[in-house]
């Protein structure tokens, strides 16, 4: 079966991608390895999503099944309960390889591939946390998904390590099935989520915050028995003397996402060191033609928003790539990050492209309550745009206009902080 | 029941000693303390299989490493056991480290190394671009490969299982009773079990149980930790030798050594400690591991890794492996003391045991039935694509991929929790199948392995272990029960 669009993953990016990139002349296959389109929505069962979008505050679920809707009578192919296993690219075509019980390990031909295949999380090895190894020690969110999809407790004296969203709403979860919550501990001096899940996640619920401190011992050889956290310098040393312990079975990790892309063992695309994702184009497109990455798969988000206002755009250059056999060119300009700045995205500008204005995304590094960000090319200051409170928890966002754009020189973006 | 044999320890010394016991007609029973085969040192370790030029010539050492190297092609046949031809390169990188690779070459021509030769800089950085450019020279030792000590370790458990060894697993041996007829074991669980001789495979533990029965054991543990990285198998191909720096007053170095699943480990480092079973991992050890590492390649890809580990050495205060009978308790036999290379020796160590001490005091009949061949468990995604189709007609739940990083899918899973040596915990599993030791560190499909465990035991979701006895990862119902 030979298709002309296979978009991998039928969660928020997918579903918008699928949205935007159908038409009836085109034959579009989504793949999902769970049983049921959302993806990690499904177990996001606390609200808050859509505030953008849909000018509500709807729980992850509802927010899913809106998408869902939306494509449901689209003629296209959605399979479920199927796995991509391998994305080749040979002679101007793709093929995806995945597995089911149905058809068992087979492939599926495609001109262009969307990658929507989300993110996964750090873990305990990864960030090298030091003592024993013993039993109750996991990412935050699979606790999430054992908490709110199967309906099973992790623990019961709970410490959570990284302040970050998921650690955040987890905190509130395990409280309010009865556990005792100890506290969250992170290692920068400010807190990785944003801050209303600080207010009603933490302070509604007197869960104390650690800044500064991360955890220096674990306890505890077949399960765990408890652990030790340390504040630490501005050069993250551990401080002696400053060393609290608490007698917890379980220790929650919200450390860090990484896009879930390395599965794809024969497919390999230029790769960014800032934001474990592909390197892509305004058009979504990355370094190998007609496969294109949006949504958690291409740089981690904090607002499923956001998600879904890129991957429409990722699905509409799809089609377009599709239907007006529009090709890459080499007419590129790199976009990069400068002065307290963190990553840019896109990576690339394809000036062959016709376009007014173009829409950057991108994360500080420090915080800010008010301060300007700055956009260069070369030597030359392009525009600038005030900033209020400013966090690396949430991702920014500009838009260039082109006719600002004179050279072909790199475009870079910094963050002055205004006292 | 009696047993002829009691062997205490399921790690890879233990679990080679059985395999070769059972070539004869006898009745055994091994006890290990874990709730499964190969926790401690065989677990933990570089995993190479030396080509024996370091040992002291004249030693055990020097003598079971070789035999053992060369048995391991063996192993690979009839156990199926992974191999990795990689070779070794031991580096040189001044003038006095060269003089010590020149003596290393005389030691393991002395210690019957069949090939060994002298690389020059240019020609060892034509074979390992990665290498240090301040490389001199070097000392390749084609024989030296790498195995997965793990499965080495399972593989001889279970080949022994099936040749009739009966096995407990979480039980530890608490005591040990001198009768005229042999021996009494007691263990935690309360049981006693009779034997004519025992076998102490107890690694970083065997002087302990050489106290069972003597006053003064003649050699105790010093045990000596090692801290490693791995990074991630995507980084395959970053060297294809297991690389040694030329070892100095201050210990054999950190080593960088492909394994055969395509990550690399970077350690270990070498540290005393007081307690054979503490396993931490240290800021000061990992950074030193790190540090001494660059030393021997350049844009080591720390960046990439996805763990860090620790293992413990049972040196011994005797320096060489102390294999002998008690000079204090007949029939009872000691293997102390077996830090590296004890993995590469094991199946050698096996041999002597049978072929020294016990065949010395008493003829043992040939076990007729003996089958020496286990067939390791082919998974789906290591099939070729007509094996796989014949699978999956067979089994559609081939369909079904449990675990996205490693690639296992659900039947993979399914015949390890039923085997001889049951994968029948969390861990168990990852061990066995990889379902859960790769990028995601089990992130995702640790669910799905835990739904599988209790469906194939009969337990509940509940009471399925991470490793350890109660070490189960879901402590229970949320308060709306679905
Ligand atoms: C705990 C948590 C709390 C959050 N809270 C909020 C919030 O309050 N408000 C908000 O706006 N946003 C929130 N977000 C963020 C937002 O929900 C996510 O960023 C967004 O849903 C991600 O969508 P995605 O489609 O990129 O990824 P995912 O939802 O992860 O979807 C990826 C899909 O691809 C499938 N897939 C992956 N690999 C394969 C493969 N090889 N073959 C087939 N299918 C595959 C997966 O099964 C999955 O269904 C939260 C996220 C989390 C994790
Ligand atoms: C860091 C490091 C690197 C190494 N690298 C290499 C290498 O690259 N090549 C090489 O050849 N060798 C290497 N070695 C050495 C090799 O790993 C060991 O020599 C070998 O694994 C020893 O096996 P064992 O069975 O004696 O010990 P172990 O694997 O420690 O097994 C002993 C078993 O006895 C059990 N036990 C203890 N007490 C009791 C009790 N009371 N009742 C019941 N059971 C009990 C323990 O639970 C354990 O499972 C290395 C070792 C380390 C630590």
């Amino acid at each position: 079966m030979k298709y002309d669009l296979i978009i991998i993953g039928g969660g928020a990016a997918g579903l918008a991608a699928l949205k935007s990139a159908y038409d009836p002349n085109l034959n579009i296959l989504l793949v999902e390895r769970e049983k049921t389109l959302g993806g990690i929505l499904k177990q996001c069962i606390h609200n808050g999503f859509g505030i953008h979008k849909y000018k509500e505050e709807l729980t992850g679920p509802e927010y899913a099944v809106r998408g869902i809707n939306d494509v449901e009578d689209l003629d296209v192919d959605v399979v479920t309960d199927t796995t991509v296993i391998d994305v080749k690219k040979e002679n101007g075509q793709f093929s995806v390889r995945m597995t089911n019980t149905v058809d068992g390990d087979h492939e599926r031909e495609a001109k262009a591939v969307i990658l929507g295949s989300g993110c996964y999380e750090r873990t305990r090895g990864a960030i090298q946390l030091p003592g024993t190894r013993p039993a109750g020690i996991m990412p935050a969110g699979s606790a999430q998904r054992y908490l709110n999809l199967e309906g099973y407790m992790v623990g019961k004296k709970v410490f959570i390590l990284g302040s970050g969203d998921i650690g955040l709403i987890m905190a509130r979860r395990m409280k309010l099935e009865g556990a005792d919550v100890k506290g969250v501990a992170e290692i920068m001096p400010y807190s990785n989520g944003l801050t209303r899940n600080i207010v009603q996640c933490l302070h509604d619920f007197d869960i104390p915050l650690y800044l500064s401190h991360t955890v220096s011992d674990i306890r505890g050889k077949s399960t765990l028995e408890g652990i030790t956290i340390n504040e630490v310098d501005d050069e993250f040393q551990m401080i002696e003397g400053t060393e609290k312990h608490f007698d917890v079975d379980t220790l929650l990790l919200s450390v860090g996402l990484i896009p879930d892309v390395n599965m794809f063992e024969s497919l390999t695309f230029d790769m960014s060191r800032k934001t474990n994702g592909a390197i892509v184009d305004q058009n979504y497109q990355t370094s190998v033609e007609g496969l294109f990455a949006c949504g958690n798969a291409l740089h981690v988000h904090d607002l499923v928003d956001f998600v879904s206002e890129e991957s429409e755009k990722a699905g509409a250059a799809a089609k377009e790539y599709l239907l007006k056999n529009k090709r890459k060119s080499d007419k590129t300009i790199d976009l990069e990050p400068s002065n307290n700045v963190g990553y840019v995205l896109p990576q690339k500008l394809d000036m062959s492209d016709e376009f007014d204005k173009v829409e950057v995304s991108f994360r500080v590094t420090t915080r800010g309550d008010k301060g300007v960000f700055v956009v260069h090319q070369g030597e030359q200051e392009i525009m600038t745009k005030k900033a209020r409170f400013v966090m690396p928890a949430e991702m920014e966002k500009l838009k260039i206009k082109r006719e600002l754009i004179d050279t072909d020189e790199p475009i870079s973006i910094r963050f002055e902080v205004k006292e | 029941m009696k047993y002829d044999f009691i062997i205490i320890g399921a790690g890879v010394v233990g679990a080679s000693v059985a395999r070769e016991l059972m070539k004869y007609d006898v009745t055994a029973l091994m006890i290990e303390r874990e709730n499964d085969v190969c926790n401690h040192a065989s677990l933990a370790n570089s995993a190479i299989v030396h080509s024996g030029h370091d040992p002291v010539p004249g030693s055990l050492k020097a003598k079971l490493n070789v035999e053992g190297n060369a048995l391991y092609e063996q192993l690979e046949k009839e156990i199926e056991i992974p191999l990795l031809r990689s070779g070794a390169f031991m580096v040189a990188q001044t003038d006095e480290e060269v003089e010590t690779l020149m003596n290393l070459r005389d030691r393991a021509k002395e210690n019957g190394v069949p090939e060994y030769r002298l690389l020059d800089r240019e020609e060892a950085l034509k074979q390992e671009p990665n290498l240090h450019p301040d490389v001199k020279m070097v000392l390749d030792l084609p024989t030296t490969k790498v195995t997965y000590p793990w499965e080495v370790t399972l593989a001889s458990a279970e080949n022994a299982i099936d040749n009739g060894l009966d096995f407990k697993k979480a039980t530890e041996v608490t005591g040990i009773e001198k009768t005229n007829e042999g021996f009494k074991v007691k263990t935690n669980k309360g049981d006693v079990f009779k034997s004519r001789y025992v076998i102490n495979a107890a690694g970083g533990f065997s002087d302990k149980i050489a106290k069972m029965v003597e006053k003064t054991p003649e050699f105790e543990i010093t045990p000596r930790r090692g801290e490693y990285f791995v990074i991630d198998r995507h980084m395959e191909g970053f060297v294809d030798h297991v690389l040694y720096p030329t070892p100095s007053s201050k210990g054999k170095g950190v080593l960088i050594t492909p394994q055969v699943h395509g990550e690399l480990l970077i350690g270990p480092n070498s540290e005393f400690q007081d307690d054979p079973e503490n396993v931490d991992n240290t800021k000061a050890g990992l950074s030193f591991v790190r540090k001494e590492s660059m030393r021997l390649a350049h844009n080591i890809p720390f960046n990439k890794v996805i763990r860090t580990f620790t293992g413990v050495r049972a040196s011994s205060t005797h320096k060489d492996f102390y294999i002998s009978e008690s000079k204090e308790a007949p029939n009872f036999i000691h293997l102390g003391g077996i830090d590296s290379p004890g993995l590469t020796a094991a199946p050698a160590i096996g041999r002597y045991v049978l072929e020294e001490i016990i065949m010395k005091k008493e003829t043992l009949l040939e076990n007729k039935d003996f089958n020496p061949y286990r067939k390791k468990i082919h998974q789906f995604h290591d099939m070729s694509e007509k094996e796989k189709q014949e699978a999956f007609r067979f089994d559609p739940r081939y369909g079904n991929l449990i675990c996205k990083c490693e690639k296992v899918t659900e039947p993979d899973v399914v015949h390890h929790i039923n085997r001889s040596v049951p994968g029948d915990t969390v861990k168990g599993i990852k061990k066995r199948s990889r379902a859960g030791a790769g990028l995601c560190q089990g992130g995702y499909c640790e669910h799905n392995v835990i739904h599988l465990i209790a469906r194939e035991t009969g337990k509940k979701v509940t009471e399925v272990e991470y490793y350890d006895e109660h070490s189960n990862i879901l402590k229970g119902e949320t308060k709306v029960k679905k």
